[in-house]
């Protein structure tokens, strides 16, 4: 064992006093805050670390305190300027003084610190996202997605605890408009805000065609952390959300990159459902016109067709007067004709009947005339064929019994004839007969 | 001759013209000429009844058109 040692004590107090002694009272200091912690009797401990750029490995680490006389000033302050709390993950210039306590260690007393340096940091980053997102070409796709008409049907990712969301439901509630929202539950601050939204936001991408519009919102109570939303990742995942993308994240002076990328940035969950409610009654105002134009045209034609109707009622009253007086001239005529036709034809039947007794006595006295004619006729030839001409000519007739004897050799002698003459006869006797 | 009552107009005029035309040829046999005279003088009493009914008929129907 070595004669000369000292104790631990000993040490630390020595490490305590060449601190005090070779170091300045105070370090302006840009640090990561990688916890940060409240404890309930006020003072604040926070741990700072340094990461590499590139390796984002710690190359350093040290403990820190807001002691709550300090804490009590700078945190109002801090807010006030960057509109966000203390929080694990942001990058901040702090005015420390080095301190070794022999029982505690080495630990940093915080005495000030500089918000524009946080503000120009997270704006830094933003930037950096910003250039990213352009670079991928996915900066604007959600800002060109066109709004589905009618806005109904809302996907909201929010914590179910939080007071904007709430506010938010009551207020979809109370407008009266058929909304439709389910909660896609989510951490709204903290570390876990990027893959828990990022989760959210795939769940609603599994069923987008349900949804019209997604609704990120958080915000009531304490001004808090928004560091987890500026992030390259969920920024990506918003600018390319398939659906449109409404913001109401923070309160009227926060902003975030999501914000940046969303479709239509909204202050707050109440701006979100106002411009909602609005959208809807943007809807409704235009159908109510449409519906008010539709009737006035409506009417209009009516009144026209009415109009017409009645022009044609009186044309029609003229067109049948005139076409029955056409026809009645028409029929005045056709009679007329008729009746002169009617005429004609009787007369003409009359005509032709009436020659019918001249012609029959014409006809009749001809044909008697001419039956007569024969008759004359005949009894002429018959009266110049007659024996009575015959004989007066100087010719006989010889009878035997009664008959003409007309051959000589059917006579024999001593047969008694009978010869007539023109006037009276004679009775001979055959003496003798010669042949012709 | 076929019975009166069964006869048109224009049959009884057409029968009528025949009787006349044969007539008036001289092609009627003597012996039919009284019966051919008498049918004759019935078909023209005929036919002059149905004029003179069509006459007043249509006189009566176109006096009524006019009212």
């Amino acid at each position: 064992m070595p004669a000369k040692h000292i104790s631990l004590y000993e040490l630390n107090s020595l490490v305590s006093e060449t601190l005090e002694l070779t170091l300045n009272d105070s370090y302006w200091m840009v640090a990561e805050l990688s916890e940060v912690r409240v404890a309930a009797n006020g003072h604040c401990y926070v741990e700072f670390v340094e990461k590499n750029p590139k390796s984002n490995a710690l190359v350093a680490k040290a403990h820190g305190n807001i002691w709550r006389n300090v804490y009590q000033l700078l945190a109002p302050y801090f807010r006030k300027t960057t509109g966000e709390s203390l929080a694990p993950g942001m990058k901040v210039l702090v005015q420390v003084s080095v301190t070794f306590h022999e029982l505690y260690g080495y630990s940093l007393n915080v005495t000030d610190i500089d918000p524009t340096y946080t503000m120009g940091e997270v704006a830094r980053r933003r930037q950096e996202i910003i250039a990213q997102l352009t670079e991928d070409g996915v900066l604007t796709l959600n800002k060109e997605l066109p709004l589905p008409r009618p806005l109904r049907r809302v996907a909201v990712i929010s914590s179910s605890t939080a007071a904007g969301y709430g506010d938010f439901c009551n207020q979809l509630a109370q407008s009266g408009f058929p909304f439709e929202t389910k909660l896609f539950q989510a951490t709204m601050q903290g570390d876990r805000v990027e893959q828990s939204v990022i989760a959210a936001l795939d769940a609603i991408a599994q069923e987008a065609d349900n949804w019209d519009v997604v609704a990120i919102i958080r915000g009531g109570g304490a001004v808090s952390d928004l560091n987890g939303f500026e992030t390259y990742l969920l920024a990506a995942n918003v600018a390319q959300f398939p659906l449109p993308v409404l913001t109401g994240i923070g309160h009227e002076r926060d902003d975030t990159v999501i914000d940046d990328v969303a479709h239509t940035r909204l202050k707050t969950p109440t701006a979100v459902a106002a411009f909602l409610i609005e959208a809807r009654r943007g809807e409704v105002d235009l159908i109510d016109g449409i519906r008010q134009r539709l009737d006035r045209a409506a009417r209009n034609e009516l009144t026209l067709a009415r109009r017409q109707l009645e022009q044609t009622a009186t044309r029609f009253h003229l067109a049948t007067t005139e076409y029955g007086n056409r026809q009645r001239a028409h029929l005045a005529q056709l009679q007329a004709r008729t009746e002169l036709f009617a005429r004609q034809q009787l007369q003409a039947a009359r005509f032709a009947l009436n020659r019918y007794p001249d012609r029959l006595t014409e006809a009749l006295t001809t044909r008697l005339m001419r039956e007569r004619h024969r008759l004359e006729l005949a009894d002429r030839s018959i009266k110049l064929a007659g024996p009575e001409r015959i004989l007066n000519m100087g010719f006989s007739i010889t009878l035997k019994d009664g008959k003409a004897v007309r051959d000589a050799a059917l006579l024999k002698p001593g047969d008694r004839l009978t010869t007539r003459f023109a006037k009276g006869g004679a009775e001979v006797e055959v003496t003798s007969t010669s042949k012709p | 001759m076929p019975n009166k009552t069964d006869l048109t107009y224009e049959q009884a005029v057409k029968r009528l013209e025949a009787i006349v035309g044969d007539l008036e040829k001289g092609t009627s046999e003597l012996g039919q000429l009284s019966s051919q005279i008498k049918e004759a003088q019935e078909l023209l009493a005929f036919c002059q009844s149905k004029l003179l009914k069509v006459e007043n008929d249509v006189k009566k129907l176109l006096d009524d058109g006019k009212e």
